[in-house]
C-alpha cells in the first residue's frame, strides 16, 4: 500500500513540477496583461490608422534607456483641434492644464536589476516590433512578448535574424520582401551583412545587462 | 634559478612590510588574523541568540514568506508611470543632467560639476573645465552629498525648541531688521564662518552701512588664515598666499601637513605631484619637519620628527643658514646636520625653494617661513601672493568679551556650531545666552541649538544660490541643483532679510553682485567660473623683522599637544556624515573613532598601550580619549584630532569619539600637558589588519639616483613562476577577446598617489556602498570596493635585535622596539585587479562571477548564493561579503556593539517590525524618514546589493555601458562603435575622475595609442602578486624617491628595497645562495 502511495505521490509531484516549470513562466505569467488604462489610448488609430511615427510621443527612444511617455501637452498639440471637447479626453486636458501628470498603468516592466536600453536597440536597427508585437494594432496596449531573459538572449544569440535598417525600425509591418519566403531569407543573409558591417556585440555577458 | 619567490611559505628571515604595531608584534592573535580570511566570529552569530531561539524565529520568517507569497508574490505589482504633464524642452527622462556649481569652503571654493538624475543630485565631480585643475575634488566634496539627503539635518523653523511655521520666522528677522534700523544696530553681533563669497560680502558691507553700530565677528575651529595673516604682516599688503609646488625643486614642510589636512589640498596634490614625474626627469625634494605622522610625512624625501615647539627652533635655524651659510649651532643633537645639509639644498634651490609652515604653527613660524622665501627668490615663483579684501570681522574672543560686557542684545549666528567647537576657555554655552536674542542659521540641530531663541534651517550648498572665489580670486557660481528638501533658507536670504534690504532673494543677489549682461551670467553658469577672474598678483619685499623663537621642552610630565583637523569629520561638522566616519584615517586607518596619538616611546614612559583609556590635562581642563601608538610621532607629543564627542550631532554622529575642543583654547599647539591612565581601555575599530600581503614586493619602492641607472628595477622584482604546464582548460577570455572591442585596464602611479583616499570615497558615492558601523568594521566586514593599504618599513639594520630575540617571548610589548620610530610609509591603492585568470571565478560553484569579452571580472548579484569561496581564493582580498541587509539598518543600529535580531515582537521607531515590512517590504527595519531620505542618494546606474552576495570593483561597468551605448546610438548603422581616447569617449572610473594627484589612469589597452597602453609600456610598470599567474588588468608605477646624498638620513634604496633584498637577495644578479630555504 505505502509503495503505491509513494508512487502516486511521486507521479503527482512530478506533473506538479513540470506543470509550474512551464506555465509559472513569463511566457504564460506575463504575456497579455492587459490593464485598464486611466484614458482609453488607441495604439491602433494613433499608430495604425493615422500612421504617426512611433518617435513622437516616445521621444527619448533614441537618447535615452526609457521610451519615455508622452506629456500631456503633447497629446493636446492635435487634441485643442481633434475632438477637442471629448469626454475622454478630459483627463489628459485637466493634466495639461494643472501639470499633474496622468498615471498609467505600466505594462513592459524589467525587474530593477535588468538594465535595458532602448537607445542602443533602436538606434542599431531592432526595431519595437520585435518586443512590443504589433502595438499598431491594438486597441489597448497588451504585453506580447515574455521579456524573460531567455527572450532575450534568443535575439542576443541571433541578432542577423532580427535587425533591420534602422530607417525601418518605427515601420511595424516592414520586412525585407513583400514575398515571405524571400523575407525570410533576405533577413539571414542582409541581417548577417549588417551585423557584420556594424560589428554587432549583441553581449551575452552578465555585464551587458546587470550592473 | 632567478631568486627566492617571495611568495613561497618557507620561513623569511624578516617581515618586509608591516601595518600595524600589532602585526609587527607577531602576537598569536594577529597570527590567527593572518590564517582567517575574515576574523574570528565574522561568520557566526553572536547576539546570543540561541539555536533554538533561531529555528523559532526561522520558522516564524517562513510562515511570514509563505503569507507574503500567497498574499502579494502572485500578485503583478501594479506600478505607475507618471509623465508631465506638459512636457519639458530639453530634457530627457532617464538621462543624467550635469551642472556646474561650487562647494564653498573656508578659505575658497571647489569648482564642481554635479551629475543630477530625475531632479536628485547624486554625484559630486570637479569642473574639468576650470583653469588650472584636472577636474578632481576632495574627500569631503565627495561626501557633502551624503548631506543633503541627511536624516538629522534641520527640518523646522523652531522658536525656543518649538516648532513655528516659516512666516512667523520671517516676521521674527523683519523685527530685528526693524529694531536694527530704529537703534542703528547697536547691540546686534554677527558670528558666522569664514566665506570668500562676494555676494555675501557685499551684503555685509550693506548691512554695515545702513546698521552702523552692527559689529562683525568670524570664527573657524581649524583656521587657516595664519596664512594670510602672517603672508599680511610680512609684505605689508592683505594677501593670500598660494603655493606652487610644480615649479619647486626643494620644499620644506614647517609642520604644513598640505597633502592631507590643510586647505585647498585638491590643488597641492595635483601640484607636488606634477613636479615629481620621473619620466620627465623632474623629481622636487620635499623634506618635512612634523610633530604627527601625516600624509606629507608618507609623502617626505627626508622627514624629521619633532615636537611642535622645536618646529620654530628648527625654522629659525634654517633661516639663519639660508641668510648666512655655515652649520647649524643653534640646533642640538642629531638634527644639527639634518638642518644644516637641508638648508644648503635649499639655498641652492634659489627661486626654486619653497618653505611652507602649517596652518597649526605660529604666525612667527609663518614668518620666517616667507623670510626664507624672500630671501631665496621664491615670492612670485613658487609662492604668489594674491591681494584680498581685507576682513572686517573679529575673533570669537572679542564677540565673548562683548557678550561677558552686555553689549549684544541679539547675536546672529551663520553656520559654525561654536557652542560645540569654539575654544574652551570662553565657556561658550553660557556666554551666547548672555544676548537677549540669539538667531541662528544651523544646517543641524546641533549643540549649538539649544542655545538658540530662533533656528532657522539652512538649505545645503547644492540647493542654494551663491557666489564663491577658490584659492586664487577666481569667481565661481554657487548654483542649486534642487530646491531646499526641507524648505531650509539659504544663506544670503537670511542675511538680506536681517538686514531689511529690499532684495531677499538669493538668485537675484548674486545676480547683482555679478552685473553683467545677461549673456555673460548664463555662460558663468554654464562654464562654472569666470575666466580671468583670479585676484591681482603682486610681489613685495619681506618687511617684517624675523621672530626669535624660544623652544619648551617636553617631557613625561610635560607634554606638547598638537590640535589637528580630522581627515574624516572635518572640524566636526561631517561628524554625521557615515561614509566620513567609516572611512579609514589615512595614517592610523581608524574608523569611527578619534585618538590620543602617542610615539613608541612615549607611550613607553607614559606605561599605557593600544587602547589604554587615558585622562589628557591641558591648562587645567580634562578629556578621556584612548590610546593610539603611531609610528613616527614626535616623542612627548600627543596627536588629538578635532571633530570628535559630539553630544547632538545626529543618529550616526552623537557620542563618537571623544572632544578635543574641551581641552582646545584656540591654540592648534599648546604645552604642558599630562596624561594619566585611567585603567579602562576601549576597543578601536581600525582596517589595517585586514587582507595583509605578509611580505610580498607589493608596493615596489627605489630613489631617483637608482631609478635612473635601473629604471625596470620594479620588473625585476617579479617573484619566480611557476613551470608552465600545458593547461587544460582553456581560458575563455581568449576567445571571446577576438570579437571584443576594447579591453579594459588601469594602472596606478605609486609615486604620484599620496593616500588620501578621495577615490575611496568617491567610489562609495558611485557604487552605493553601504557603511557598516564600528562593530562590523572591528569583524572585517567594511564593504568599501577601493582601499588604500598603507605599509610602513623601517631599517632593516634594526630589526636584528627583534629576530634576536626569543620567538616564543614575543609579545604585545614589542610595539614599543625602537626600529618603529623613524619609519617610511607607502600608500598602495588596493581593488580588484580584474585579473585576466581570475581565482575567484574558478571556485565559484554557480558562475556568478565570470569575464565578459573586455577582460571585466563580472559579478552576477543574482547568480551569487554567497559561499564566498570566491574570496577565499582571492590573493588580493579585494571582495566584499554582505554579512547584513546594510542598505535596510537603521542608522542609529551602527554605533551599536550589535545589530539586533529583529523578532516578531520587535518594534522600530514604536511600529511594528512586522507591520513596517507589510507596509512597505524594501525599507526593512529604517525608519520611514531614514528610508525616504537616504535612497535618495543611490546612483540608479548601479544595482542596490542585498544580504549574502559578494561584490567588488568594477572598473565602473555602469560607466563603460552608458558610454558604449551612448556611442553605438550616435554611430547608429553607419559603422562600428568603438570608444576612442582620442575623441574623448573612453569614460573615467569614478576613482580615476576624484583622484587629485592623477595617479589612476583607466582605459582601453588594447589601443596602443591609449595613455593606459602608453603607461603600461613603461619602465616603472609592475603588477603584484603577479607570479600567481593571474593576470591582472590593473598595474602599478613604481615609487620613486628622491633623497639627498648629503643627508644624515640618506640610504642608498628605500627601506622597503632594502627589506626585499635581505630575504630574496638583490634582483640584479645572480644570488649566490639560493635564497635562503
Amino acid at each position: 500500500m505505502p509503495l503505491a502511495l509513494v508512487a502516486v505521490l511521486a507521479v503527482v509531484g512530478g506533473v506538479v513540477s513540470a506543470a509550474v516549470a512551464v506555465y509559472c513562466t513569463p511566457k504564460y505569467t506575463k504575456v497579455g496583461y492587459q490593464p485598464v488604462q486611466p484614458v482609453p489610448f488607441s495604439h491602433k488609430i494613433h499608430a495604425g490608422q493615422l500612421g504617426l511615427d512611433c518617435r513622437y510621443c516616445h521621444n527619448g527612444v533614441e537618447k535615452s534607456w526609457f521610451a519615455n511617455l508622452p506629456g500631456s501637452s503633447t497629446c493636446m498639440n492635435c487634441h485643442n483641434q481633434v475632438l477637442k471637447d471629448d469626454a475622454l479626453l478630459a483627463p489628459v486636458r485637466e493634466s495639461a492644464a494643472t501639470g499633474k501628470p496622468i498615471q498609467w498603468v505600466q505594462i513592459h516592466k524589467m525587474p530593477d536589476y535588468v538594465y535595458f536600453n532602448h537607445s542602443v536597440h533602436v538606434t542599431r536597427g531592432i526595431s519595437c516590433v520585435e518586443c512590443h508585437g504589433r502595438i499598431d494594432q491594438m486597441d489597448e496596449v497588451y504585453q506580447a512578448k515574455p521579456l524573460s531573459m531567455s527572450f532575450c538572449l534568443d535575439c542576443h544569440r541571433d541578432p542577423a535574424s532580427h535587425i533591420r535598417p534602422a530607417a525601418q525600425v518605427t515601420h511595424l509591418d516592414w520586412q525585407w520582401s513583400t514575398n515571405s519566403a524571400q523575407a525570410a531569407e533576405m533577413q539571414c543573409t542582409e541581417g548577417k551583412k549588417l551585423v557584420d558591417h556594424l560589428k554587432v556585440e549583441s553581449l551575452q555577458s552578465c555585464s551587458a545587462c546587470h550592473r | 634559478m632567478k631568486n627566492h619567490s617571495p611568495n613561497s611559505s618557507s620561513p623569511v628571515t624578516g617581515r618586509r612590510y608591516w601595518r600595524s604595531l600589532d602585526e609587527l608584534a607577531d602576537t598569536p592573535e594577529f597570527k590567527d588574523w593572518l590564517q582567517r580570511e575574515f576574523p574570528q566570529g565574522a561568520s557566526e552569530l553572536e547576539d546570543g541568540v540561541s539555536r533554538r531561539h533561531f529555528v523559532r524565529i526561522m520558522s516564524a520568517s517562513f510562515m511570514l514568506a509563505g503569507m507574503g507569497v500567497m498574499g502579494a508574490g502572485c500578485r503583478r505589482p501594479v506600478e505607475k508611470l507618471e509623465p508631465f504633464g506638459k512636457q519639458q524642452a530639453d530634457y530627457t527622462f532617464g538621462e543624467p543632467q550635469y551642472f556646474a556649481t561650487a562647494m564653498p569652503t573656508r578659505g575658497g571654493a571647489l569648482p564642481l560639476v554635479v551629475k543630477s538624475y530625475e531632479g536628485r543630485p547624486i554625484k559630486v565631480e570637479g569642473n574639468a573645465e576650470f583653469p588650472d585643475s584636472n577636474g578632481s575634488t576632495d574627500r569631503y566634496a565627495q561626501a557633502s552629498i551624503l548631506d543633503v539627503y541627511d536624516p538629522d539635518r534641520a527640518k523646522r523653523y523652531k522658536n525656543a525648541g518649538k516648532m513655528v511655521k516659516p512666516e512667523d520666522a520671517y516676521a521674527a528677522l523683519d523685527q530685528i531688521a526693524q529694531a536694527a534700523a530704529s537703534s542703528g544696530g547697536q547691540g546686534l553681533a554677527f558670528l558666522t564662518d569664514r566665506s570668500t563669497s562676494p555676494s555675501r560680502r557685499r551684503l555685509q558691507d550693506l548691512i554695515s552701512q545702513k546698521y552702523t553700530g552692527a559689529k562683525w565677528y568670524a570664527y573657524e575651529p581649524v583656521d587657516s588664515e595664519v596664512h594670510e595673516r602672517a603672508a599680511t604682516q610680512a609684505f605689508g599688503q592683505t594677501v593670500r598666499p598660494v603655493y606652487h609646488f610644480e615649479k619647486a625643486k626643494v620644499i620644506v614642510s614647517l609642520g604644513s601637513d598640505f597633502l592631507g589636512s590643510e586647505d585647498d589640498v585638491h590643488n597641492s596634490i595635483r601640484r607636488f605631484v606634477q613636479g615629481r614625474k620621473p619620466e620627465s626627469g623632474a623629481m622636487s625634494r620635499l623634506y618635512v619637519i612634523e610633530s604627527l605622522f601625516t600624509l606629507t610625512g608618507a609623502g617626505a624625501d627626508h622627514r624629521l620628527r619633532v615636537s611642535p615647539t622645536q618646529i620654530g627652533v628648527l625654522a629659525a635655524a634654517i633661516q639663519a643658514l639660508v641668510q648666512n651659510p655655515g652649520s647649524a649651532t643653534a640646533v642640538k643633537g642629531d638634527a644639527a646636520k639634518w638642518i644644516t645639509e637641508c638648508a644648503k639644498d635649499l639655498a641652492a634651490a634659489k627661486e626654486g625653494a619653497l618653505v611652507v609652515a602649517g596652518q597649526s604653527q605660529p604666525l612667527e613660524v609663518h614668518l620666517l617661513a616667507f623670510a626664507i622665501n624672500s630671501a631665496l627668490g621664491a615670492v612670485g615663483n613658487t609662492i604668489s601672493l594674491h591681494t584680498v579684501k581685507p576682513s572686517i570681522a573679529g575673533t570669537i574672543s572679542d564677540l565673548a568679551k562683548s557678550l561677558n560686557a552686555g553689549e549684544v542684545s541679539t547675536l546672529v549666528i551663520l553656520g559654525g556650531n561654536p557652542v560645540y567647537n569654539a575654544p574652551a576657555d570662553l565657556n561658550w554655552s553660557a556666554t551666547q545666552r548672555k544676548a537677549k536674542t540669539v538667531v541662528r542659521l544651523g544646517y543641524y540641530e546641533d549643540e549649538t541649538f539649544a542655545q538658540t531663541d530662533w533656528h532657522i534651517p539652512a538649505a545645503h550648498y547644492l540647493e542654494s544660490w551663491g557666489d564663491a572665489t577658490t584659492s586664487d580670486g577666481t569667481l565661481v557660481p554657487v548654483q542649486p541643483l534642487i530646491q531646499p528638501l526641507f524648505g531650509g533658507m539659504q544663506e544670503l536670504e537670511f542675511l538680506a532679510r536681517i538686514g531689511g534690504l529690499p532684495q531677499t532673494s538669493a538668485y537675484e543677489i548674486v545676480r547683482a553682485t555679478f552685473g553683467d549682461v545677461e549673456a555673460a551670467w548664463q555662460k558663468f553658469l554654464f562654464n562654472g567660473f569666470q575666466p580671468g577672474s583670479a585676484a591681482v598678483t603682486v610681489a613685495p619685499g619681506f618687511i617684517a623683522t624675523v621672530p626669535t623663537i624660544s623652544p619648551a621642552d617636553p617631557s613625561a610630565s610635560s607634554l606638547e599637544v598638537v590640535f589637528y583637523r580630522d581627515a574624516k569629520t572635518d572640524d566636526g561638522r561631517y561628524a554625521n556624515n557615515g561614509w566620513m566616519q567609516e572611512f579609514p584615517e589615512p595614517v592610523t586607518k581608524i574608523t569611527w573613532d578619534n585618538a590620543v596619538l602617542v610615539s613608541r616611546k612615549t607611550a613607553r614612559d607614559l606605561g599605557v598601550e593600544n587602547g589604554d583609556l587615558v585622562d589628557v590635562t591641558l591648562g587645567g581642563r580634562t578629556v578621556t580619549g584612548p590610546i593610539w601608538t603611531q609610528p613616527g610621532m614626535a616623542d612627548y607629543t600627543l596627536g588629538l584630532a578635532l571633530g570628535y564627542g559630539r553630544t547632538a550631532a545626529g543618529r550616526i554622529g552623537t557620542g563618537i569619539g571623544f572632544n578635543a575642543y574641551s581641552i582646545f583654547a584656540g591654540s592648534y599647539t599648546a604645552t604642558g600637558a599630562t596624561v594619566k591612565k585611567t585603567g579602562q581601555t576601549y576597543v578601536i575599530a581600525t582596517t589595517q589588519h585586514h587582507w595583509s600581503m605578509e611580505g610580498r614586493p607589493a608596493v615596489r619602492e627605489a630613489n631617483w639616483a637608482e631609478y635612473q641607472k635601473e629604471p625596470n628595477f620594479a620588473e625585476k622584482m617579479h617573484g619566480v613562476e611557476p613551470q608552465p604546464v600545458a593547461s587544460l582548460y582553456p581560458n575563455p577570455l581568449d576567445e571571446a577577446k577576438k570579437t571584443a572591442l576594447h579591453q579594459w585596464g588601469l594602472t596606478v602611479d605609486l609615486t604620484s598617489c599620496v593616500g588620501c583616499g578621495t577615490c575611496v570615497i568617491a567610489c562609495q558615492s558611485e557604487n552605493n556602498i553601504p557603511i557598516v558601523g564600528k562593530d562590523q568594521v572591528k569583524r572585517g566586514r567594511e564593504m568599501h570596493w577601493m582601499r588604500i593599504d598603507r605599509y610602513y618599513t623601517a631599517d632593516p639594520a634594526q630589526e636584528v635585535t627583534r629576530e634576536q630575540k626569543n620567538e616564543f617571548a614575543v609579545d604585545e610589548k614589542e610595539q614599543f622596539d625602537t626600529w618603529i620610530d623613524d619609519v617610511q610609509a607607502v600608500n598602495q591603492p588596493m581593488l580588484c585587479q580584474q585579473c585576466e585568470a581570475a581565482p575567484c571565478e574558478s571556485v565559484c560553484p554557480v558562475n556568478a562571477t565570470v569575464h565578459d569579452q573586455e577582460g571585466l571580472n563580472v559579478m552576477a548579484y543574482n547568480r551569487c548564493i554567497g559561499t564566498r569561496y570566491c574570496s577565499n581564493n582571492c590573493p588580493y582580498k579585494v571582495r566584499r561579503f554582505n554579512y547584513l541587509d546594510f542598505n535596510k539598518r537603521p542608522l542609529a543600529d551602527l554605533k551599536g556593539t550589535l545589530y539586533p535580531t529583529a523578532m516578531l515582537g520587535s518594534k522600530t521607531g514604536g511600529e511594528l517590525d512586522v507591520v513596517r515590512w507589510w507596509n512597505n517590504p524594501e525599507s526593512g527595519m529604517r525608519e520611514q524618514d531614514e528610508w525616504d531620505l537616504i535612497k535618495m542618494v543611490k546612483n540608479p546606474d548601479v544595482t542596490v546589493r542585498m544580504r549574502g552576495v559578494m561584490e567588488k570593483c568594477t572598473y565602473c561597468t555602469q560607466r563603460i555601458e552608458h558610454a558604449k551605448i551612448k556611442q553605438k546610438a550616435k554611430v547608429g548603422q553607419t559603422g562600428v562603435a568603438r570608444l576612442s581616447e582620442a575623441e574623448g569617449t573612453v569614460p573615467k572610473t569614478a576613482c580615476q575622475q576624484a583622484c587629485p594627484a592623477g595617479a589612476i589612469v583607466f582605459g582601453d589597452v588594447s589601443d596602443p595609442d591609449s595613455t593606459v597602453s602608453k603607461i603600461k609600456a613603461g619602465e616603472r610598470n609592475y603588477i603584484v602578486l603577479g607570479d600567481l599567474l593571474t593576470k591582472p588588468r590593473t598595474s602599478y608605477q613604481s615609487r620613486i624617491r628622491n633623497p639627498n646624498p648629503a643627508m644624515p638620513d640618506y640610504r642608498e634604496w628605500p627601506h622597503s628595497y632594502e627589506e626585499y633584498e635581505k630575504v630574496n637577495g638583490a634582483p640584479y644578479e645572480e644570488p649566490a645562495e639560493k635564497g635562503n630555504s
